[in-house]
């Protein structure tokens, strides 16, 4: 019987080869989605363990300052460097002992006057003039970090070598016992911001997953319909010759089985063939090592028998009807209407989401994620669920005004199987979906958080040194004077418009005692002081009023300055001389924006001048890039970017098998229709509209919906309310539909060939 | 009422004596019915009264009836004629049309031709029985219909023996 | 009197068959023809020629004293949409349409109104023994049913021509024979020319006169040969 069963799914004919091979590339595309969402998993806690001993001498790490007996102590200290618009990891360490800890990558501590670079910073000393980045660092160069100390290939990490004395006299520098390898996701209370929280990646990864897997599991299902009819008609046939249920089962199972296993070796050669494509698309901000990209046996195991058996399953429910009658399923009545009880899901997901709207959001991440991704999930497939009875509404609203027979064909059979209908572009639908929440939270997000990608000029010009230590009794500022020359080697630099010099006031940073809102005409406690014949040039500062000497300005550490400053500040009753004489809060330099300048600048700075909070100067606009929440929403736009991208195509091809099958099921009368005059265009239309109407009303309703959610997860997250979404989205809205109408308008000349003449008379 | 012209048929082929025809005649048409000699004699002797064949001299030879039977001028039209004209469709004429039909391809005439005129000639009537069925009443009907199924089982072994004709033809001119 | 149709010295071939070679025909207005001959005669092919369907490769088709084998496509299918009235012997309901849509359908094709084009064909539910079928879908419909939704929805234009292959072909032949008496009496009542493509002589006999087709050529026997046999 199973060998019968192969000769049959083997043998059976073109469309049997067609529809094995379309299962088969179903099966596949899903295989390999799987395996990279698996692999990627993997590679994301790989890849964030790797970031474990940059965690070293954090405090929420507990590994970094117990004693270890047979270990001498070290100090480090961590900061951020930045080039280019990327952060560069700077450890500078000092062994006190011969067994002081050494980091994953290195052979050994580097002394004073030597530093490790990671491969990709190594290039870029290479490349570089000394004056741009190597002469941040002292010393020089004598190896590259190994894999195991770099999350990525492209991670800039630099180890610097530096004395005791020298070391231990930096205020951020502490002493550490061990290197740690907690995770930034495992740290536990303060942790340094490097890498991610993979317990939140997860579960934004899962819900990604389900949008992907989703549309590949509703392809899969369109493609077994794929001349259904036809095998359904077949397997009657052999009911009626005696076969039993179970034989019909088995020889099914035997075909879905076939074409699983194919699949999945398909799947697993796809995955390894796109495999370090994969790795570069960088999901956590920064591309994996290919070789991170690996399954483990498990996952390998659930795949490769998971799958086939899965399929086994579904073929045997598919095929209930036909094992029950030997008559088959030819005789065509109207089929049960989807029933009004199909939309509570999405009211149920909705009003789950409402109900964290009204009740306030829960203290936890781990509480907020609890709360809204099965929110988010439910709506998602109560969209699904809720789609045939959508469509059935706008088919049977239809059927009532149709005028010309085209709409009246196709509305009738939607409205007849509404469930084959939705089907057909249910992928896209979750597309949409996904589209909507994703752009709908990251536009709005970037809207009020200022976390836009884009900056003025003025923002990508102006380097900013920050002075300010925080320290328990509030900001104070340490440094009395710029040292003797810098403000001559910085104009020296090409490309360098002015040097402002910002100083702290005797008032700066003392909070008035009142709370509640300042009140009006009171002086910003962060307002700093500047000489106006510095401030010429600094576009992204403002200028004096006519005549000023000295004006107080916004502090740009704390301000949000956004574009070129228009503002025009009052004079200051300070004379310049006084105002020379006090401490620095800031030193703002600014550019012509030039990659070259910009670096020089921040190179002499970390010489001569560095920052006090661990960060290297940088531009506002880096600044405002390297904030969490800009962070964390580009994280957001790029997953949201790979469902699309991936769902879409997917949910195309779902849509191009489903019009197909729904052409051949009907070859016959719409070849005699057109035998009997009916114009093609009238055919056309019938298979045009049947894809289109139930997409366009799914596409509003899911749009809608996609941003009813949005809408609520702002209000119950963040408090904020929903920006409409620009014209990206609306790009994309539009090119996803313009594609799938592509893809109905590519199956029309199958529709010409399938009702042509002579097919028909052969029929 | 075939024996006559099927004699005739025969002789038409080549003159022949009355044994000869009676076992040609048994051979082809008689399908276990013999004809009795007594018949075939008297066949002939009418035959040759009417004109349509001429008795030869007795050759000598064993037996007493060695005459030998040739066939006329007018009995070849007659002949031809019969093949030609179709017969009354009438059921129970399968004989009627068979031995039209085997006749035809024996003398080597248009048995499609015959077939086709015989099929005109059956819808005709069949043409008529429906007309009857459909203005007549009931029981008028049922008789039409009984008619119908004769004329079509005919009109079906006409066309069974259209589509044949070559592979009979073959067999026969054996 | 010149013949509605007429076709002359007709030749099609599918790739290398040939499956008419210089058929040649007239239909009179008004009467009902039957074309009858061996399955792979070419019969069909007759027909789809004279209906426009197919263009021969060689010879003439007339209709109405107007050459349409020579017409681009659109004008055929129009004329067949207009003119002509079709019956197939099977699957040609639309099956999410109820009865009455499928009767209505070619008036909707023809731009009338969905509810005069509705009312127009409900009138032929009556006259055709259908009362009550209005509603069903076209599986829920029997073969002789369905045969009568598919006469009315070939005659609700009131064609000139109506086309019918094999129409009694899926059906017994009691069925059939309603089926084929509802035809011939809808075509005489409106005075429509049929072409009627069967191998059945009963079905045959409906037909006011028949031809042959063998080997893909028309035998067209003179009236008067067969009436003599009679």
């Amino acid at each position: 019987m199973i060998r019968f069963g192969l000769r049959l799914t083997l043998r059976g004919g073109r469309e049997a080869a067609a529809r094995l091979i379309v299962i088969c590339a179903a099966v596949a595309i899903g295989v390999a989605l799987l395996l990279s969402t698996l692999a990627g998993l993997n590679a994301m806690h790989t890849q964030n363990a790797r970031f474990g001993w940059l965690e070293t001498g954090a405090q929420g790490v507990s590994e970094s300052h117990r004693p270890v007996p047979g270990s001498d102590p070290e100090w480090w200290l961590l900061s951020a460097d930045e080039y280019a618009g990327t952060q560069i990891g700077r450890v500078d360490v000092a062994a006190t002992g011969a067994r002081s800890p050494i980091p994953p990558g290195l052979p050994r501590l580097p002394s004073a006057g030597e530093y490790y670079a990671s491969p990709a910073l190594a290039a870029l000393l290479r490349t570089l003039p000394n004056a741009e980045l190597a002469a941040r660092y002292p010393g020089h160069l004598v190896a590259t970090i190994g894999d195991a100390g770099l999350p990525s290939p492209d991670s800039l990490i630099v180890v610097v070598g530096r004395s005791v004395a020298d070391l231990s006299a930096q205020p951020r520098a502490t002493e550490i016992t061990e290197i740690s390898t907690t995770s930034p996701s495992g740290c536990n209370g303060p942790c340094y911001d490097i890498g991610f929280n993979a317990r939140s990646i997860d579960l934004i990864l899962s819900v990604v997953s389900a949008a992907i897997l989703f549309p590949v599991l509703i392809f899969i299902g369109a493609a077994t319909r794929l001349s259904a009819a036809r095998r359904d008609q077949r397997f009657a046939a052999m009911r009626l010759v005696g076969a039993t249920p179970r034989q019909i089962a088995l020889i099914a199972a035997v075909e879905s089985t076939l074409a699983a296993f194919i699949g999945v070796l398909l799947g697993f050669g796809l995955f390894a063939a796109f495999q370090p494509l994969i790795a570069r698309v960088p999901f956590t901000g920064t591309r994996f090592f290919a070789h991170d990209m690996a399954l483990s046996m498990p996952d390998v195991l659930a795949v490769a028998l998971g799958v086939p058996i899965a399929a086994a399953v579904a073929a045997r429910f598919a095929l209930r009807r036909v094992i029950v009658s030997p008559l088959g399923v030819s005789r065509r009545v109207t089929p049960q209407p989807p029933s009004a009880w199909r939309v509570l899901p999405v009211v149920a997901g909705i009003a789950e989401l409402a109900y964290f709207v009204a009740q306030g959001r829960p203290a936890t991440t781990d509480g907020q994620i609890m709360a809204f991704l099965p929110g988010i999930l439910i709506t998602m497939s109560g969209l699904v669920f809720a789609g045939p009875w959508l469509t059935m509404i706008g088919s049977r609203a239809l059927a009532v005004r149709a005028r010309r027979p085209a709409a009246l064909i196709a509305a009738r059979r939607l409205s007849d199987n509404p469930q084959a209908g939705f089907r057909a572009i249910s992928g896209l639908v979750l597309s949409l979906f996904v589209a909507s929440v994703a752009f709908g939270i990251i536009l709005s997000f970037d809207a009020h958080r200022g976390g836009s990608t884009s900056y003025s000029p003025a923002e990508q010009a102006t380097i900013v040194d920050d002075l300010i230590v925080f320290a328990d009794r509030g900001p104070t500022a340490p440094v009395r004077a710029l040292p003797a020359g810098l403000a001559g080697t910085l104009h020296a630099i090409a490309g360098v418009r002015a040097v402002t010099p910002l100083h702290a006031g005797p008032e700066f940073g003392v909070m008035p005692a009142t709370t509640g809102p300042p009140p009006v005409g009171a002086a910003d406690p962060f307002s700093v002081l500047v000489e106006c014949a510095d401030l010429v040039g600094a576009t992204a500062l403002g200028s004096c009023a006519p005549g000023a000497a000295t004006a107080a300005v916004a502090d740009p550490s704390f301000a949000q300055l956004q574009g070129p400053s228009g503002a025009v500040w009052q004079a200051a009753p300070e004379s310049p001389g006084s105002v020379a004489a006090l401490p620095l809060a800031t030193l703002v330099v600014t550019t012509d924006g030039t990659r070259h300048a910009v670096e020089q600048v921040r190179t002499l700075l970390a010489q001569r001048m560095p920052s006090r909070d661990g960060f290297a100067p940088l531009t506002i606009a880096e600044d405002r890039a390297q904030s969490a929440d800009t962070k964390r929403s580009q994280g957001y736009e790029r997953l949201a970017d790979v469902v699309i991208l991936t769902s879409l195509p997917i949910a195309g091809c779902t849509l191009a098998v489903s019009v197909v099958a729904g052409l051949n099921d009907r070859r016959r009368p719409f070849g005699l229709l057109r035998l009997s005059g009916t114009p093609l265009t009238v055919l056309r239309r019938v298979v045009a509209l049947e894809a289109a109407v139930p997409l366009l009303v799914s596409a509003v309703v899911s749009i809608a919906v996609g941003f009813l959610t949005a809408y609520l997860f702002l209000r119950a997250q963040m408090s904020e309310t929903l920006v409409p979404p620009g014209i990206g989205y609306y790009a994309t809205v539009v090119a996803g539909l313009v594609a799938s109408l592509a893809i109905i308008a590519s199956t029309m000349p199958l529709l010409d060939r399938t009702t042509a003449t002579e097919t028909t008379r052969t029929d | 009422m075939t024996v006559p012209i099927a004699l005739l048929g025969l002789l038409e082929r080549e003159p022949s004596h009355g044994y000869d025809l009676k076992r040609d005649y048994d051979t082809y048409f008689g399908r276990g019915k013999q004809l009795p000699f007594g018949q075939v004699y008297a066949t002939l002797g009418r035959l040759a009264r009417d004109g349509k064949v001429i008795v030869g001299e007795a050759e000598p030879g064993a037996g007493p009836d060695r005459k030998r039977y040739v066939i006329t001028e007018q009995g070849a039209s007659d002949v031809e004629s019969w093949l030609v004209e179709p017969v009354a469709p009438e059921p129970h004429l399968q004989s009627v049309l068979f031995v039209k039909v085997v006749l035809a391809l024996m003398l080597d005439r248009s048995a499609q031709q015959y077939l086709d005129t015989q099929r005109a000639a059956h819808l005709q009537r069949m043409r008529e029985l429906t007309e009857v069925k459909r203005t007549g009443d009931a029981v008028d009907a049922l008789l039409a219909d009984h008619g119908l199924f004769h004329l079509e089982a005919d009109l079906r072994w006409i066309e069974l023996t259209a589509a044949r004709l070559s592979v009979i033809a073959k067999e026969i001119a054996k | 009197m010149t013949p509605l149709i007429e076709a002359d010295e007709l030749s099609f071939r599918f790739g290398e068959t040939p499956a008419l070679r210089g058929a040649s025909l007239a239909v009179q207005a008004g009467e009902i023809l039957a074309v009858m001959g061996p399955s792979g005669s070419g019969k069909s092919t007759l027909l789809h020629c004279l209906a426009g369907i197919l263009v021969p490769d060689d010879g003439t088709v007339h209709f109405a004293g107007r050459r349409i084998d020579s017409l681009p496509d659109a004008e055929r299918s129009a004329l067949r949409r207009g003119r002509f009235g079709f019956v197939f012997q099977f699957g040609q309901l639309v099956p999410e349409l109820s009865a009455e849509e499928n009767v209505a359908l070619p008036l909707l094709l023809g731009g009338m109104s969905r509810r005069d084009a509705i009312d127009r064909a409900r009138r032929w539910f009556g006259r055709l023994g259908l009362d009550g079928l209005e509603r069903r879908r076209s599986g829920e419909l029997s073969g002789g049913q369905s045969q009568r939704v598919a006469l009315a929805r070939g005659l609700v234009t009131e064609p000139e021509v109506l086309f019918a292959d094999e129409p009694t072909g899926a059906l017994d032949s009691l069925t059939g024979e309603q089926v084929m008496e509802l035809l011939t009496a809808s075509a005489r009542e409106h005075g429509t020319t049929v072409v009627l493509v069967t191998h059945e002589p009963r079905v045959a006999a409906y037909a006011d006169r028949e031809v042959i087709v063998r080997d893909g050529r028309v035998t067209t026997l003179s009236p008067a040969a067969a009436a003599s046999a009679s």
